[in-house]
């Protein structure tokens, strides 16, 4: 128990601690919201007023605490790009963007996870160097270029697939993932090749150990031994990388959305900040960093249930 | 099966490995031969092929790597003789659990960790016996009881970390047990215990073994513990077999130099009996060591320690706040005099260490005085400590491949000292070093080489060179010779008691080895739960024993010598409590009685 209630204390404290970040960060950047809002050729004194009727002037904490009540109360204000409001817009992107995420990060693990386990068992065999080699390749190469390939291969020659666009899944859900696929796809094989590579390296270091060793001389068979009594101890590990993965996601997002004209998350951020849109910069950069320690306090909490040593600490 | 016939025979067996460059022979060539319900032992130092032997038999040898290369492995079944060399795997499988049931060295990491004690314990009576699980979980029950696991029913249900070290071991012999198999295979089942736990399950495979009749194949470095387990014993050395016979006959009538040799390298407790100071040991084909070690007939105090008492927080909670203490060292006195060694014995978490690194103030003290020739460790800044203190005190760690720096060449590592100190520079440096490496016996063409190049031995022997090189009035030994082969041991500690009469260093030697700590002190303490229980020169502390824990512990110590069987069935040994204590808990001073002049023994009531 205090387990749990330590993880989510450390996570209100971080996110607290990014909030602050964001927010100081984007008041140093040069240019404010009232000359977004009023453009650079604007009256000086009409600025000025702006800037006093919006509260600018006031110091920076007091600005910070006006910010982050907001937040917490669900007043995220007005996204000064597409003259929204900032929580029913963000929230519309993020379903989109969680679509991807949670696609891309499926097709990772149920290939990445068998891949390793083969590749552990047969260490420095022609398997272990076909999934390492494979495995090198996708974390080489940046994500897009597998996004190109992806579109060139599906939608231009085969024509399987819609090659860019997005969909909102309440209304036709199958369009919508058709949709979804190819940037899940783009985004998965790198995940994956990081997720192999993690899956081999714990379940080598797990098959050398001495119980497994143990329940071979039980007698029980190779494959119980190792997808039974190995895979249940690298359950955490991996499980533990994928959780940090989310945050890399958000990251890659930015690019592959763009690519794919896919209009979630990651496209809404890049927009906010081409366009120096203040406000939208802020929420987003709090809401991506809300999601991914969700994940990863979701990822915490699981590892109570894969890991009985856990449980008693 | 008739009578007589073995239950396993080996004929030539040879077992290569995969190397960079060809296969390396890990067994060359061995043939013997394990009648049914009789203990063989098979005794060799690291790298003799004893482990390769035995998992050769259930052909897990292949899983590391291995192959059989050569011979034959016959195991009797009811069926009739069957050649594991080669069997199939399908066959093998059979085999494997079900009669042949085998134990490894580490209890710790023996069992998954994530799966309950109950399921590890039958599946393999799901798979051979194809019984229900609830009749798997009796037959469970069971087993735990024959092992007197105390609270069966509870283990069950709870996962290895939830029980100790001697009960994880217990499991892991149900689990072997558990389909009644007609060869036991126990490699090196009790070297990472405790020596009270080791008795118990000493005892505990014999006892099975008289029960059920199966036979038991013991693997082992330490012999001592084949006098006490063995009917028959086999030597071997360097993938090959040196000599074979019953347990009396290689005790008494070795036949083979390397037996010989292998036999004088074993301290035996009791042998010193009579005898008024450390001898070095008489090793076969060596010259005999020479060192006077009597002590001085009016002895100079060096180290005085006075109630030393050290605590390590215990942090939990959000905030990572104290909220216990381990009392690691609690209330110690002793005084070690110039020229002699005191040794602290004890079992794991007894605090000898925490007591060594205290005086050293590689951990801090929470209270006591160290003094050192009389000056004040404790009182000393950090420069202080630095530049005077450690210059005197200085520590040989017991992993010779940790505490080695293994980028840099020996001699870089016996300088660095000299360095610190700028005791010596230039070509005097040079010269130094070189004394150094005479001094510990090692050739001076070792000086440019990296530590990877040595054996553990050699290393060992560039650890105590690195201390000696500041000329410390004090070496602190933590285990120091634990991690070697009894022969590298043995020269190891004579190499101490040498420098010892040579230089007059004082030694404060931590070790958990009774029969290592007979040989090589003067006077000795004994450690229990952070106290010192009791403390006396050699003969008083081994010949007349006083406190009950040190006789509970000399009780312990397997024997090398099969004619006192020490293993009983009737040990039961206290289980160590806990020293983990609330926050502000302050246990009374340690009282003695003395009951002998220096004797001194801890009144129970405080532990």
């Amino acid at each position: 128990m205090s387990y749990i209630l330590n993880r989510i204390l450390s996570m209100l404290l971080t996110l607290f601690l990014i909030s602050a970040i964001t927010f100081a960060v984007t008041n140093i950047l040069p240019g404010d919201v009232a000359m977004m809002i009023m453009g650079t050729q604007s009256n000086p004194e009409a600025l000025e007023g702006l800037r006093r009727s919006l509260g600018l002037n006031d110091p920076l904490l007091v600005q910070y605490w006006r910010w982050i009540s907001g937040m917490l109360t669900g007043d995220w204000g007005t996204s000064l790009v597409f003259k929204e409001p900032i929580g029913p817009l963000i929230l519309q992107k993020m379903t989109a963007s969680a679509m991807i995420v949670v696609f891309s990060m499926t097709i990772a693990l149920t290939c990445a996870v068998p891949l390793g386990v083969w590749a552990a068992m047969h260490p420095n065999k022609w398997q272990d160097t076909t999934a390492s080699s494979a495995a090198l390749l996708g974390v080489s190469l940046p994500d897009f270029f597998w996004g190109i390939m992806l579109i060139l291969l599906f939608a231009r020659w085969l024509g399987w697939l819609p090659s860019s666009g997005f969909v909102d899944p309440r209304e036709d859900f199958l369009l919508a993932a058709r949709h979804a696929l190819l940037p899940s796809l783009a985004l998965g094989l790198g995940l994956m090749a990081h997720l192999t590579r993690m899956t081999r390296a714990t379940m080598t270091g797990i098959l050398n150990q001495e119980f497994i060793r143990v329940a071979r001389a039980k007698g029980l068979g190779e494959r119980t031994v190792v997808w039974n009594y190995g895979l249940a101890n690298a359950v955490g590990p991996v499980m533990t990388v994928a959780g940090l993965q989310v945050g890399y996601l958000f990251g890659s997002i930015i690019v592959i959305e763009s690519l794919f004209n896919y209009t979630g998350m990651g496209w809404l951020t890049y927009q906010a900040l081409l366009n120096r849109d203040i406000p939208l910069i802020q929420a987003s950069v709090f809401v991506i960093a809300g999601v991914v320690m969700l994940a990863n306090l979701i990822v915490d909490l699981l590892y109570v249930l894969v890991d009985p040593r856990i449980r008693l600490s | 099966m008739p009578d007589g016939s073995p239950l396993v025979s080996i004929d030539n067996l040879r077992v290569e490995f995969r190397g960079e460059d060809g296969p390396i022979v890990g067994v060359e060539d061995v043939s013997f031969s394990i009648k049914p319900g009789e203990t063989v032992c098979v005794v060799g130092e690291s790298g003799s092929g004893k482990s390769v032997t035995s998992l050769s038999l259930m052909r897990l040898v292949e899983f590391g790597g291995g192959r059989i290369a050569g011979g034959k492995l016959e195991f009797a079944r009811d069926s009739g003789v069957l050649d594991v060399a080669d069997a199939d795997p399908e066959i093998m499988q059979q085999i494997r659990g079900n009669e042949i049931g085998m134990i490894f060295q580490e209890p710790m990491t023996s069992l998954n960790p994530v799966f309950t004690v109950e399921r590890q314990m039958t599946d393999g009576l799901r798979l051979h016996r194809g019984l229900s699980q609830s009749k798997a979980r009796a037959r469970a029950l069971e087993l735990l009881k024959q092992v007197r696991i105390p609270e069966p029913e509870r283990r069950l249900k709870q996962y290895p970390h939830e029980l100790s070290g001697g009960m994880r071991q217990r499991v892991v012999i149900a689990m072997a047990m558990a389909c009644e198999p007609r060869l036991l295979i126990a490699d090196e089942p009790t070297t990472a215990l405790d020596v009270t736990i080791q008795a118990e399950i000493l005892a505990l495979i014999d006892r099975l073994k008289r029960e059920t009749g199966m036979a038991v194949l013991f693997i082992t470095h330490d012999m001592a513990v084949v006098a006490q387990m063995a009917d028959r014993v086999v030597v071997m050395f360097r993938g090959n077999l040196v000599e074979e016979g019953p347990v009396e006959q290689i005790f008494t009538n070795p036949q083979q130099d390397y037996t010989k040799a292998l036999l004088a390298a074993v301290p035996r407790l009791g042998e010193m009996r009579g005898k008024p100071a450390p001898e070095p040991m008489r090793l076969v084909g060596q010259s005999p060591v020479e060192a006077d070690l009597k002590p001085a007939r009016k002895p100079e105090p060096l180290l005085e320690v006075q109630n030393l008492t050290t605590r390590y927080p215990v942090k939990g909670g959000v905030f990572r706040r104290p909220v216990a203490n381990v009392h690691a060292v609690e209330d110690v006195s002793f005084t070690i005099n110039k020229g002699e060694t005191l040794a602290l014995v004890g079992e794991s978490g007894c605090g000898k260490s925490s007591c060594g690194r205290s005086i050293l103030r590689l951990t801090e003290p929470t209270s006591g005085k160290v003094l050192l020739d009389r000056t004040d460790i404790i009182a000393m800044n950090d420069r202080d400590l630095r530049r005077r203190g450690w210059r005197d005190m200085q520590m040989v760690f017991q992993d010779p491949f940790a505490s080695l720096n293994p980028y840099m060449r020996l001699k870089d590592q016996v300088a660095e000292p000299l360095m610190n100190y700028g005791l010596a520079s230039g070509s005097e440096l040079k010269d130094r070093i070189a004394t150094l490496f005479d001094h510990v016996e090692l050739p001076r063409s070792f000086m440019t080489r990296f530590p990877h190049e040595l054996s553990g031995g050699q290393r060992q022997r560039i650890a105590i060179a690195r201390a000696l090189a500041v000329n410390p009035k004090l070496i602190v030994a933590d285990e120091a010779v634990s991690a070697l082969d009894v022969s590298v041991q043995a020269q190891v500690l004579n190499l101490m008691m040498e420098l010892q009469s040579e230089f007059g260093i004082s030694f404060l030697f931590i070790s958990h080895d009774m029969a290592v700590v007979e040989r090589v002190s003067h006077r000795v303490g004994v450690m229990y739960l952070g106290r010192l229980v009791e403390t006396g020169s050699r003969a008083q502390v081994f010949e007349n024993p006083q406190h009950s824990y040190t006789r509970s512990l000399m009780s312990a110590v397997p024997v090398a010598d099969p004619t006192r069987k020490t293993i009983r069935d009737d040990l039961n040994f206290r289980p160590i409590p806990s020293p983990v204590f609330p926050l502000g808990h302050e246990p009374g001073p340690s009282e003695y009685t003395e009951v002998a002049p220096g004797h001194l023994v801890l009144k129970d009531n405080k532990t």
